[in-house]
């Protein structure tokens, strides 16, 4: 089962298209990084996946045939958006309360245990999170909602080093013992080298390179890094000029 | 585990059900608290004052209407005391202040205040702060959470607003029965019947509607305002008055009726333009002219076979004014409401960026 299916997704804000023209199979199953320069439509694709942006054209689907933003889809796949909003002015617990009041799977245990596992107080305010914390703490939301897809947009821009490395392990043993799918955007590669099993590169609003990684080291005989910025690197003559962000 | 198991609805944990509207209340009005506390104390600080001033009054206007025969000195003593007391206020008990007329002045904003900082954020801050992108992707839906977000403080609103309109009738009943203020009047109007409610839910669905068109709580409320108080004057000049038609009478000085206009007809029959009505009082004899008394000019205008006619509203009409008005801020409200939800679902099918311009 594809995770995310698109066919010529295109997508325009008023003049320029974010994205245009992609037609993209992400497996499930796999630990999925979208790769590209700030403004190359990764947030555009993921937010269309989430059914928060309708296409300006093409066809996308998620969970093996779901229209984005329908019960099904809702219900299935856990989203954290960049910089992790969440309600400023709500205890954590709230937050969590608001969140099993939102949804019809919940599991209030996982969501506790993994809070105090990370030492975050349930009576602290959520604006007085540090960027770490906070980015847990929707991690924490969209895994007690026990997804079956995870999608999460550039969750580590905000953060630092050990911050990141960190989250990374929590979404790598999420995928592992919950046999959850995860699709994740970053501009930053390094991070990604050693969790991501598929790659998504994606530049100008196009796809660049899309595989899984194994087979793709063996096809260019590089390492991950390498093959993301060759091909963030390679150029596309064509419709550059209206593909300006 | 295989990646058969993840489709959708495949799980027995989860039904066809929808998110309990129950559950999404709770939501609502765990992220309303700010606007419950802060309408309860702004409503219940006016409604401790008017049931203390309700008590006072009654019993004050009780003796008024008490005191017999009416016409007598005594008692017309006793009845303006009463209104310097409680109407104009400066004259009576501390408590008093500024009496019932500046009193239900004051009311006359808190429709827009209650609405404006209840309805204009309910869009405009999850919109402005991106916590819509958490609120919309959940379990629930966005339809549903739209639903919720705008019904349920509107529900609440209305309900809050009307049992206050009740207090405020228990408090103001005094110049009404005493027939010196009709509730007619624009300003007693408002703050009575249904339509104190409905102006408030209509304040809240235009603030709720504006915060989703602009995206920003602070303009959604500044044209709040505007609108309102354009919509708000407009329909006490130019709409209020044409519910239904207005009945003509021989009279002035009307108090049981809202006068919409008034006008002098000479003995032949002629209406008088105002230019003549205002020559006529010019060239009034020195003692009329010079007169304290307010109604020395229509005394002289009687005896001269002048006539005094009205177009009136008259207090009967009351109820059917009430309900015309509730029902078409009710038919705008709605209207409003469903364009906020609409606004939400569309959110996204625009040419809208949603990370920012």
């Amino acid at each position: 089962m594809n995770v995310i299916d698109t066919v010529r997704l295109g997508k325009r804000y008023r003049r320029s298209w974010a994205l245009r023209d992609c037609t993209l199979a992400i497996p499930g199953g796999h630990i999925a990084a979208l790769v590209g320069p700030n403004g190359a439509g990764k947030t555009t694709l993921l937010t269309m996946a989430v059914g928060l942006t309708r296409p300006t054209a093409g066809t996308l689907t998620v969970l093996g045939g779901e229209p984005p933003g329908s019960p099904a889809a809702l219900d299935h796949i856990g989203f954290v958006a960049q910089d992790a909003p969440l309600y400023r002015n709500l205890p954590v617990a709230g937050m969590l309360h608001l969140a099993r009041n939102l949804n019809r799977r919940w599991d209030q245990r996982r969501a506790t245990g993994r809070l105090a596992q990370l030492e975050i107080p349930l009576r602290q305010k959520v604006g007085e999170l540090s960027g770490g914390q906070k980015a847990q703490l929707a991690l924490t939301i969209a895994l007690a909602r026990r997804p079956a897809l995870l999608v999460l947009d550039e969750p580590l821009a905000a953060l630092d080093p050990v911050a990141r490395e960190d989250f990374l392990a929590s979404v790598v043993a999420a995928a592992q013992d919950d046999g959850i799918s995860v699709v994740l955007s970053s501009h930053v590669l390094a991070e990604l080298e050693r969790v991501a099993t598929y790659l998504v590169v994606l530049t100008s609003g196009e796809v660049r390179v899309a595989g899984a990684v194994r087979e793709l080291i063996e096809t260019h005989g590089a390492g991950l890094e390498e093959i993301a910025l060759r091909h963030l690197r390679a150029r596309v003559p064509s419709s550059r000029t209206e593909a300006g962000q | 585990m295989t990646t058969g198991t993840l489709a959708p609805g495949a799980g027995p944990a989860i039904g066809r059900r929808p998110v309990p509207w129950a559950k999404l209340a709770w939501v609502t009005l765990r992220q309303r608290r700010g606007l419950l506390i802060g309408g309860g104390i702004l409503l219940g600080v006016f409604a401790v004052y008017m049931v203390i001033m309700a008590v006072i009054q009654n019993s004050a206007y009780a003796a008024v209407a008490a005191c017999h025969p009416a016409a007598a000195l005594k008692c017309q003593q006793l009845n303006d005391s009463f209104y310097r007391s409680y109407w104009g206020g400066g004259a009576g008990p501390v408590l008093a202040g500024g009496g019932a007329q500046t009193v239900s002045s004051l009311l006359f904003a808190i429709p827009v205040l209650l609405g404006a900082f209840g309805g204009a954020p309910l869009l405009a801050r999850e919109l402005e702060s991106g916590t819509f992108r958490f609120a919309w992707t959940q379990g629930a839906g966005r339809t549903r959470w739209a639903v919720s977000t705008l019904v349920l403080p509107a529900l609440l609103l209305t309900a809050a607003t009307g049992a206050f309109t009740a207090i405020f009738y228990w408090y103001f009943r005094p110049f009404l029965e005493d027939q010196q203020v009709s509730e007619m009047l624009p300003l007693a109007f408002a703050v009575l019947g249904v339509a104190f409610a409905a102006w408030t839910l209509v304040a809240y669905s235009l603030a709720a509607f504006l915060g989703a068109v602009f995206r920003r709580i602070l303009p959604a409320m500044a044209v709040t305002l505007v609108v309102y108080i354009a919509l708000a004057m407009a329909t006490a000049i130019a709409i209020r008055p044409h519910y239904a038609t207005p009945v003509t009478v021989q009279a002035w000085n009307n108090s049981d009726a809202w006068v919409i206009s008034q006008w002098v007809k000479a003995p032949d029959g002629q209406v008088l333009t105002q230019p003549a009505l205002n020559s006529l009082s010019q060239h009034l004899p020195p003692s009329v002219q010079n007169s304290p008394s307010p109604d020395a000019f229509t005394s002289w205008l009687t005896r001269h076979g002048y006539t005094m006619w009205q177009s009136v509203q008259p207090d009967s009409r009351f109820w059917q004014f009430q309900l015309t008005e509730g029902g078409w801020l009710l038919a705008v409200s709605a209207a409003l409401i469903a364009g906020t939800i609409w606004l939400v679902r569309r959110r996204g099918a625009l040419h809208l960026r949603l990370d920012g311009p």
